[in-house]
């Protein structure tokens, strides 16, 4: 497991582990770290807006939609002001790094 | 017949009715205003300014940005006195003479808790609400992420000297820069471990013993010259300070006060229990680097006159209370009522955390104001400038007082100049930190910054103009 905290806005929003980018994502039901990638095929879905009917993401590639309920269900984290901390799964060797995506306004709050 | 039990609500204090009861509360005897700087060996005197109570709004949650401001000092002040109805102190030289003992019925009257009660939860909201926004878990907590999250804490780990340690070692008078640093402890080391021993009653299996375990180490074993409240008792005579419970009630920081009342927060609202034990987890680990700092920093400050037993024994003792909580508390409630607790868990650390970054960042700008007395008097002359001028225009308060008085500390929401008109006053910022103001001089008082004065001519005539930011006067 891979323990990061880094910014949840701005500069540094995204914290990278092997590869898989992760944002902090703040919508009406709540914050939450999210994964940035479609599982379908890698598309932006930090970029995602919410689906008419609510609770599901729409990716911006091929519409794909994805569950909010699970997504936020996925990562442990804790934010404290402007940082969250959570808690990747991964191999203890993973590079992990910081970054920054773009969020849509379904998900920046 | 009818069993219609009637409508359940839940009680809450609001507005005007709020206010009333926080006036009615605060204008018990106890708390009115002092006459001198300290409280002379009465445990049951608190001044709470109740005059300036009913001009506050404690009806809202402020925000981070607000959590120093005037209203929420008054709030800690109220707090304290609430919670520690809860605890028994006796002064040092016996109950009989000086009203001692009309103070202590007054203190633990059946009135004055009730009245405390009833505004505890509206007080509660405004003083630890901010929380809510600063601090937020989400996702699905594992015991295995837990271990994760509190490996990368590095909780055992040395750190450097805080904000606080470093304002204390540059200061131009690190003695009272250092007393001052040990007046901030006295509310919790003195009555030592007593939020804690709120979840000591009831009946929750194993972590309860070993809850109680980590309160008999506190306790000194009941060998009264080894408890700690002993042992920092000693440290304070040894920097010259008395141990009266409150004597320096006026110099006590509002982010100290937080601080202290955060935890009597935790123990007196049990459904808080678990964040408990994520804060004590986190105090206790960290002490044993803090109380090594805190040795060496007060050994150098004071030389071998410190006596720092206090601070060496925790050293020792809580390598032992980190590893009890994790190991004994966190591990067992964790298995035993589910994973659901753990949000709760790493709630209670990383507030913790942020009170103790707000506590550092508030007591080193103390000190910077208190050694920058002289520079801020100075400033008093281009702020006089820009509003005599007309340049700048504020809010301006006229006030006559006579020799004597003493205004008890507090503190504004934004800066103020205050220019005498005619007499003297002397300017408190501080313990045993003043400047003497005469006629045509003055101060810049800096936002936030604990202050008080007292009249030293025979009357005293002086403006307080607010200003809000007064480097908008300096161009």
């Amino acid at each position: 497991m891979h323990v990061v905290t880094f910014s949840v806005a701005g500069r540094n929003n995204c914290a990278v582990i092997a590869g898989e980018p992760y944002v902090y994502a703040r919508t009406d039901e709540g914050s939450f770290v999210m994964r940035a990638r479609c599982p379908h095929r890698g598309g932006p879905l930090h970029l995602a807006e919410l689906a008419p009917e609510g609770n599901r993401l729409v990716c911006p590639w091929h519409e794909r939609k994805t569950s909010l309920t699970r997504l936020r269900q996925e990562i442990p984290a804790v934010r404290s002001g402007d940082t969250v901390t959570a808690v990747f799964p991964g191999l203890p060797d993973a590079e992990v790094c910081t970054g920054h995506r773009p969020l849509s306004a379904d998900l920046a709050g | 017949m009818s069993h219609a039990p009637f409508p359940y609500e839940p009680f809450a204090l609001h507005g005007q009715e709020l206010r009333d009861a926080v006036v009615r509360y605060a204008s018990n005897p106890l708390y009115l205003d002092n006459e001198e700087w300290q409280n002379s060996d009465n445990p049951y005197r608190r001044q709470l300014r109740p005059q300036v109570l009913r001009h506050l709004d404690f009806d809202r949650v402020p925000g981070r940005d607000e959590i120093l401001d005037y209203s929420s000092l008054a709030v800690q002040r109220l707090l304290t006195s609430i919670y520690e109805a809860d605890l028994v102190f006796l002064p040092k030289n016996g109950l009989q003479g000086e009203g001692r003992w009309e103070d202590f019925k007054r203190f633990y009257s059946p009135t004055n808790r009730v009245l405390g009660e009833m505004i505890r939860p509206a007080l509660e909201r405004y003083a630890f609400g901010f929380l809510d926004d600063e601090i937020e878990t989400s996702g699905t907590w594992t015991a295995e992420s837990l271990e994760s999250y509190l490996e990368s804490l590095n909780a055992h780990e040395a750190a450097g000297p805080s904000l606080s340690e470093k304002a204390i070692s540059n200061s131009t008078d690190r003695e009272r820069a250092a007393r001052m640093w040990l007046i901030q402890f006295i509310p919790d080391f003195l009555s030592e471990a007593s939020p804690m021993i709120r979840n000591v009653l009831g009946y929750y299996g194993a972590p309860q013993s070993e809850w109680f375990k980590i309160i008999i180490d506190e306790y000194g074993y009941g060998v009264h010259d080894t408890k700690h409240s002993r042992l920092f008792e000693r440290t304070l005579e040894s920097a010259g300070l008395e141990t009266d419970v409150h004597r320096y009630w006026q110099y006590y920081l509002n982010s100290s006060l937080l601080m202290n009342n955060y935890f009597h927060y935790l123990g007196k609202n049990h459904e808080l229990f678990f964040r408990y034990v994520g804060a004590l987890y986190y105090t206790e680990a960290t002490l044993v680097d803090f109380c090594r700092r805190a040795t060496a920093l007060l050994k150098d400050v004071f030389g071998d006159r410190a006596d720092t037993q206090y601070f060496t024994e925790h050293v020792h003792i809580d390598q032992h209370h980190g590893r009890m909580a994790l190991e004994k508390l966190i591990r067992p409630l964790v298995a035993e009522h589910g994973e659901q607790i753990i949000p709760e868990i790493v709630r209670g650390i990383e507030e913790y955390r942020r009170i103790q970054e707000i506590a550092d960042e508030d007591f080193a700008t103390q000190i910077a104001w208190m050694d920058n007395g002289p520079e801020f008097k100075k400033l008093h002359a281009p702020v006089w400038d820009a509003l005599s001028s007309g340049r700048v225009t504020a809010p301006v308060a006229d006030i006559v007082e006579p020799y004597g008085e003493l205004s008890n500390t507090h503190c504004h929401d934004g800066d103020e100049l205050c220019h005498i008109v005619s007499g003297t006053m002397k300017f408190v910022s501080g313990f045993d930190s003043h400047q003497i103001l005469e006629a045509g001089e003055g101060t810049v008082i800096q936002r936030n910054r604990l202050h008080g004065a007292i009249i030293e001519s025979e009357e005293c005539v002086y403006q307080i103009h607010s200003v809000g930011d007064y480097k908008k006067c300096m161009s």
